[in-house]
């Protein structure tokens, strides 16, 4: 197993029921090619840097997961089917998680968790959540070092 | 004939790598207010004899400042003022 993270972008304008559908989506494709979903985070709409297709706002979501490579591979086919989904970029953050390691995960930010994530992202305090990203990767690093 | 004479350098600080100063920084990709540090106003990359970075550090800074821009988090080019 590979941990992989991928982020991707959709349209700005699309409504709660439109993201719980996709979200769902990914998530019955992670289960069905054995993936683990550690978190699915929500960032909110965030201005871009540049404009994609026309757009100059997107909606960011961060998946972190562990997979095999045949499960990226029907992400991102998934993800480049659905219009909706402007742009993703998949990054590999550690080549071999041993299995135990991979049961310790989920238990720091298990599934519910990230439900949650995306619950309380609704209000959108946006820089609440920008804050807030950096330190849940410095509490990462900190874990691998420590093992 | 004399030797010409040879140009003195305006002394400089010996800049050093501040992510080798500071073993708390992390190169991060989705941390873009750090990698802002090390753009131009343009949204180039700075070379590492302004920015002093080590050859390594430089290295992953550049990787991740080119996948932050990938993913729309920065941009690939700025107008300038």
């Amino acid at each position: 197993m590979r941990r992989y993270e991928t982020i991707f972008i959709t349209h700005p304008d699309l409504t709660e029921e439109d993201l719980s559908v996709l979200h769902e989506k990914l998530r019955s494709i992670m289960s069905s090619l054995k993936g683990e979903l550690i978190k699915l985070e929500d960032w909110g709409p965030k201005k871009l840097s540049y404009a994609i297709r026309k757009n100059t706002r997107g909606h960011y979501f961060l998946l972190d997961y562990l997979a095999a490579t045949d499960l990226v591979r029907e992400l991102e086919r998934n993800l480049r089917l659905n219009d909706r989904v402007l742009k993703f970029q998949t990054v590999k953050i550690s080549n071999q998680v041993s299995p135990e390691a991979a049961q310790a995960l989920p238990a720091a930010g298990p599934d519910k968790k990230a439900i949650n994530v995306i619950e309380r992202s609704s209000p959108s305090p946006e820089p609440k959540r920008e804050e807030a990203e950096p330190e849940a990767f410095g509490e990462e690093k900190k874990n691998e070092s420590a093992s | 004939m004399k030797a010409p004479v040879k140009r003195k350098r305006p002394f400089q600080r010996r800049k050093v790598c501040v992510f080798c100063a500071d073993s708390g920084m992390r190169i991060n990709y989705k941390d873009v207010k750090t990698l802002n540090h090390f753009i131009s106003e343009r949204g180039k990359i700075l070379p590492r004899r302004i920015s002093g970075n080590c050859a390594k550090h430089q290295r992953d800074l550049t990787s991740a400042i080119k996948k932050a821009r990938n993913i729309a988090l920065m941009p690939f080019s700025l107008f300038g003022s």
